[in-house]
């Protein structure tokens, strides 16, 4: 069937997917480590690392083998869960060189490139700038291109690129048939039958390849040649950014925990970069190992933004203050973020008050001291002296127009003196108030000097409780 | 270049060696108050180097000194840190004196005032930090911090001891006793100044003999 507009699909293939899933938590990676899985009843090594081959470690051989092989092999079960998110990883990665992603699990990922190779300069840089992002983040890749995103899949596990469809057809028909992927039972009646290449295989009639090997691989071959479209269904990143990442083994220590978490910031640096929004949040659960509940972890930024290391210093500032419970053994983690874009302002009069410096001073402070520790002030309308502030978020505007004497100093609590240690200068300033909600009070307020030569501000309060107090200090 | 002017050149970099009495301008902010500029050496608050306060007992200047200063650099944007302070700074008073509120930052967990007022003195963003250190006794080495932090602030540094705490040995530039009703008193100044000075509003510079003579012992 022939498409309206030319299509060409580029095929991304991730040969170490359960590797990397597998492993992808570890800071020090054990020298000769691979994957296992479960096939026939067996534990059989799917994947090994390049030391471990070397050793003799071969995929499809039982476990017990492969560890009689190499008594050194360090060998996990493969992590389903753990390579999805890692091709969602992928499929992140593609979205930057397209905007019509497909997913192919469990290893592969399809764009379509008719546009945007243009917009790269052609396939070669579109390829290359693509492999090398996804290198950068540790999803190495082997890439394939054909105008049918079937054949385009087959073609990235062996690195062909075809760009017609003629020239599709010819290399497809000169693979082997043992590189057309097929399933066990397939694979296995085709080896029996003397056939070598998928040319060969095609020179059959289709009656009788159908009886000979059923009729799927009939329908697989007319996908490959495009003579049948298979529906696809286009993948869209996700709207809120969510990971939970499981720690190789359950730990405490805050340095196995900020490793893992820097794996967790720079996939939400990835997401938010595709899709273009800033973070304003981070929300992270340490999970404990012994179903005790999460441990919540919250980093908030003044300043939209997204800088990798300034998050990991404030987490670390905020792991470094936190008491355990008990070990954790997963982390997992929300970005909060918006599409507002500010981008850093410079002060055009003050050159100290630069750019993104000051919101990140006040992150790193606020990481440490807690949201309590660091404050700015405001007053606040209300008669009665005590009420007549209140700490409030740092840079929240604040304008007075109270133009009564008032102390520099104020004591947290009025303390209660001796009237005989005071010479009062000047006053009173009668305040009655708070009897609407029931927090009545009458005084009357002085400057008085005390024995020191001090200048206080004291009263004397005749209802609740009848005394002298203490309240400021004229500095 | 001549090498004596090279010398001097050098010299003039480090402003924590000692050169006997050759008196050196000394980078300095005015206070905002006449009659301290005219009695601090330099002809303000020092910059790059720690000033340290001394109240007699608590309350008696250790923020009015401070107001005018917190005023102009607040007005021009700067923020302004009040690091641990013992009591809470009113905000009528201070927006009284013309501190914009919104460009002051209060550190009031104590027990992280010295690392927080690290931060801000390093960050070099900050028009003026004043810390007060936790209660109790004052390492030589957290005063030594503060002031390695200072010089890369670009305004003035204060350090308020508590009435029962007294200084160690430090580098700071400026050391003021501060007390009730009578002004300010010069007890050590960057400049090879050992004599005491009591500095008031109204008053004449008076010296102190006795002061003097304690102190000049002391620094002996």
């Amino acid at each position: 069937m022939p498409t309206p507009h030319p299509e060409l699909w580029l095929g991304l293939h991730c040969p170490q997917l359960p590797l990397l899933a597998a492993w992808q938590c570890d800071r020090e990676m054990p020298e000769l480590h691979a994957v296992h899985g479960h096939q026939r009843g067996r534990h059989v090594i799917l994947q090994a690392g390049a030391a471990a081959r070397r050793v003799g470690v071969v995929p499809g051989q039982p476990l017990s083998t492969a560890l009689a092989v190499a008594p050194a092999l360090h060998s996990r079960p493969r992590h389903s869960a753990a390579e999805r998110s890692l091709l969602e990883q992928l499929a992140l990665g593609a979205w930057r060189g397209s905007s019509q992603v497909v997913l192919a699990p469990p290893d592969g990922v399809l764009l379509e490139i008719a546009g945007s190779r243009r917009l790269y300069g052609g396939l070669r840089p579109l390829v290359e700038t693509l492999c090398a992002q996804l290198e950068q983040a540790g999803l190495p890749v082997r890439t394939g291109s054909a105008p049918v995103a079937v054949t385009a899949r087959l073609f990235a596990r062996h690195g062909l690129h075809a760009a017609s469809r003629g020239a599709m057809r010819k290399t497809l028909h000169g693979l082997a048939l043992t590189a057309l992927a097929l399933d066990d039972s397939q694979a296995q009646a085709l080896a029996g039958c003397g056939l070598n290449s998928v040319a060969e295989l095609l020179r059959l009639p289709a009656p009788e390849r159908a009886r000979r090997f059923g009729p799927e691989l009939n329908r697989h071959l007319a996908c490959l040649e495009g003579r049948v479209s298979t529906p696809l269904i286009a993948w869209q990143p996700p709207e809120t950014f969510r990971l939970r990442l499981e720690l190789p083994a359950a730990s405490s220590d805050s340095s196995a925990l900020l490793f893992v978490l820097r794996r967790a910031v720079a996939r939400t640096a990835h997401w938010l970069e595709v899709r273009d929004r800033a973070l304003t949040r981070l929300h992270i659960a340490l999970q404990r190992e012994d179903g005790g509940g999460s441990v919540p972890v919250r980093v908030g930024l003044s300043r939209p933004g997204m800088d990798a290391e300034r998050l990991l210093e404030l987490l670390a500032l905020k792991l470094d203050k936190l008491e355990l419970p008990g070990p954790v053994e997963a982390v997992e983690l929300r970005a909060e973020s918006t599409d507002e874009h500010r981008p850093p302002q410079a002060d055009l009069w003050n050159g100290n008050n630069r750019g993104d410096a000051w919101p990140a001073l006040l992150d790193r402070l606020k990481a440490r001291l807690g949201d309590e520790g660091l404050s700015g002030l405001a007053p606040q309308s209300d008669h009665r002296p005590e009420k007549a502030w209140r700490w409030v978020e740092p840079g929240t505007p604040a304008s007075c127009s109270d133009k009564r004497p008032r102390p520099t100093w104020l004591l947290p609590e009025p303390r209660p003196c001796r009237r005989e240690n005071l010479r009062l200068e000047d006053g009173p300033e009668r305040i009655e108030a708070g009897w609407w909600d029931e927090q009545d009070c009458r005084r009357d307020y002085f400057v008085a000097r005390d024995r020191h030569g001090r200048r206080l501000w004291v009263f004397h309060e005749h209802q609740p409780r009848e005394g002298w107090f203490i309240h400021g200090l004229f500095d | 270049m001549s090498a004596e002017a090279r010398l001097e050149q050098l010299l003039d970099h480090r402003p924590d060696l000692w050169r006997g009495r050759a008196r050196r301008s000394l980078p300095a902010v005015p206070t905002g108050l006449d009659w301290l500029d005219r009695g601090l050496p330099g002809g303000g608050w020092p910059l790059g180097r720690l000033t340290e306060l001394l109240p007699r007992v608590s309350g008696c200047g250790e923020l009015g000194l401070l107001l005018p200063l917190l005023a102009r650099c607040t007005q021009q944007g700067q923020p302004v840190v009040l690091a641990g302070p013992v009591m809470v700074p009113g905000p009528q008073a201070m927006a009284g004196a013309g501190v914009a509120l919104e460009h002051l930052l209060v550190v009031r967990e104590a027990t992280e005032v010295l690392w927080a007022a690290e931060q801000c003195l390093k960050s070099g963003l900050c028009g003026s930090v004043a810390v007060w250190p936790p209660a109790g006794r004052v390492g030589e080495r957290a005063v030594r911090r503060l002031q390695l932090a200072a010089e890369h602030s670009p305004g003035p540094t204060f350090v308020v001891y508590r009435p029962e705490q007294s200084p160690p040995p430090s580098v700071s530039a400026l050391r003021l006793g501060l007390s009730p009703g009578s002004g300010v008193e010069i007890l050590r100044s960057p400049a090879g100044l050992v004599e005491s000075r009591r500095l008031g509003p109204a008053s004449e510079s008076v010296l102190d003999l006795e002061r003097y003579r304690r102190h000049a012992h002391a620094s002996s």
